[in-house]
């Protein structure tokens, strides 16, 4: 479905599409890096809440991205608490420049008691990155973090203070140390970090009596990186939890989780929805179109006429994957989807407004945009603000929203649940 | 013999106002007639933006548009359509 050739200048047949990929990314974007941030969680077996929480937060007043991954005791709704205050707190705190230790100390305190266990106990991993690219990382508990430069793992330096809680008959028997380490990132570093149902995976099978293990988990991500240089995050992220996931017998033992941040060259997409409010503006929307960089997605039938007109393009409607609630996408070259408007558009929203989770067996033209978005860094919508007459329509049923609006929601929930960098223009 | 050409707007308008349903024509037409029908979908056709607008959904059959298209009468244009085509 993807257009490989949209996005590469020239592709010669010894190239791999990664290494055009990036040979055209360094054209384009020399001196750019993005920091895309993504993860990957499955629930243990039987559980419906996970007991492992994944936050990030971009914070607007400075620009920093904060990430926490926190792994509550035990598992189910009540690990899914703990774990949702401490991410919750430790964000927060960083945000704030709250002194680390004192942060901690004040989660520990605060966690509620586990009836069962008789202990309040979460662990965490935050990481954060500001603008210039200085990472600073504080863990408690969880497995330690993987950075990898150039295809090689770095030793980072840490810092190591014990916290001491209040109230020690609810505070675990072993000693409590948070460890903080700061580096400045370099275009291709990648911080891999996840919770224990990673490294404890397969624990008790013949391959890994004592579980993966960290040192194997690395080695993993090391090959997966070797495998595949411009491998994302998300990618990244969702093969270390699936491999574990297998050494469980595809039954998690434990709430699997990985978190990955990756220092990249940004990927591009627009999207054009909407006829312009004047006719004379349509040459300006195919020019945009000709002249990006980057993934391209018409979101409209009007909007589609007009650049299958201004390009000379035919556009033929996919009639094979029909679903009931989204009109068919269809295909026009040199574009990557093609798409109705507003009920897609309106789909996507829910989607993303579900944490980008839709039923696997969907197959329509709003799951292959929230794709073509979460593969995305920086989204680019170039908004048509002629009013559709025809959706104005009393009979037509309630809900047809002005597209500017939805666009609007589209954008803000790719910014704060997903990190994108969005940008709207009006024609 | 050359086939019935069936369009089907897939515009937003249509698409809520019952092209939904049309798309399954396919599986819809006797099997008498499934050889001798071809079966594409359109982007918006502007139907809803003429005089005709009340009329959603459209079909083009032939390249006669047909106006509050529905299966049933969509079925039998192209029936009628069909014997025709037999004995001309």
């Amino acid at each position: 479905m993807t257009n490989e050739t949209s996005t590469m200048t020239s592709l010669n047949a010894t190239e791999s599409p990664c290494e055009a990929q990036q040979k055209d990314e360094i054209q384009k974007n020399i001196g750019e890096t993005f920091v895309e941030v993504d993860h990957f969680q499955l629930c243990k077996s039987g559980q419906h809440s996970p007991g492992d929480v994944f936050l990030s937060e971009k914070n607007p007043s400075d620009g920093r991205t904060i990430s926490t991954l926190s792994d509550g005791l035990g598992s189910g709704i009540k690990a899914d608490v703990l774990a949702t205050l401490t991410a919750t707190m430790a964000t927060k705190f960083v945000a704030n420049d709250i002194p680390i230790k004192r942060a901690a100390e004040i989660i520990m305190n605060t966690l509620p008691v586990c009836s069962e266990r008789g202990i309040s106990y979460a662990t965490f991993t935050t990481v954060d990155i500001d603008p210039n690219s200085t990472v600073k990382i504080i863990e408690y508990d969880n497995p330690p973090y993987l950075l990898v430069r150039q295809q090689t793992a770095l030793d980072p330096i840490k810092e190591s203070t014990e916290i001491v809680r209040k109230d020690k008959s609810t505070a675990p028997r072993m000693k409590a140390y948070l460890h903080y380490s700061k580096f400045t990132g370099e275009p291709g570093d990648r911080l891999v970090f996840f919770s224990d149902g990673v490294t404890q995976s397969g624990m008790g099978t013949a391959l890994f009596p004592f579980g993966w293990t960290a040192e194997n988990a690395y080695s993993f991500v090391l090959d997966r990186i070797k495998e595949n240089p411009c491998v994302s995050a998300r990618d990244l992220a969702k093969s270390v939890v699936q491999e574990a996931c297998i050494h469980d017998g595809y039954k998690p033992k434990d709430d699997i989780s990985c978190g990955v941040v990756y220092f990249r060259n940004p990927r591009d997409t627009l999207i054009l929805t909407g006829p312009p409010i004047s006719k004379e503006s349509d040459k300006e929307l195919a020019s945009i179109f000709n002249l990006f960089n980057g993934k391209k997605v018409i979101c409209g039938g009007t909007t589609a006429n007009i650049m299958s007109r201004e390009l000379k393009k035919p556009i033929t409607v996919d009639m094979k994957n029909l679903d009931p609630e989204v009109p068919p996408f269809s295909e026009m070259e040199g574009a990557d989807l093609v798409s109705e408007g507003i009920i897609t558009l309106g789909t996507v929203a829910d989607i993303l407004e579900n944490n980008g989770v839709y039923s696997s067996d969907k197959d329509n033209a709003a799951t292959r945009m929230v794709e073509i978005f979460r593969n995305s860094d920086r989204i680019y919508f170039v908004v048509g603000t002629k009013i559709n007459e025809a959706h104005q329509d009393p009979n037509m049923p309630e809900g047809l929203e002005i597209r500017r609006n939805v666009v609007k929601k589209v954008a803000s929930l790719l910014e704060e649940k997903f990190l994108k960098e969005t940008h709207i223009q009006y024609l | 013999m050359r086939k019935i050409q069936v369009e089907i707007c897939t515009g937003t308008a249509c698409f809520v106002m019952g092209a939904s349903e049309l798309m399954l024509l396919e599986e819809k037409l006797p099997e008498s007639l499934q050889d001798k029908v071809e079966i594409t979908g359109s982007p918006c056709m502007g139907n809803c933006h003429s005089e005709r607008k009340s009329h959603l959904p459209f079909v083009k059959i032939d390249g006669e548009v047909i106006e509050d298209a529905n299966l049933p009468d969509v079925i039998e244009r192209i029936e009628k359509i069909a014997e025709g085509n037999k004995n001309a």
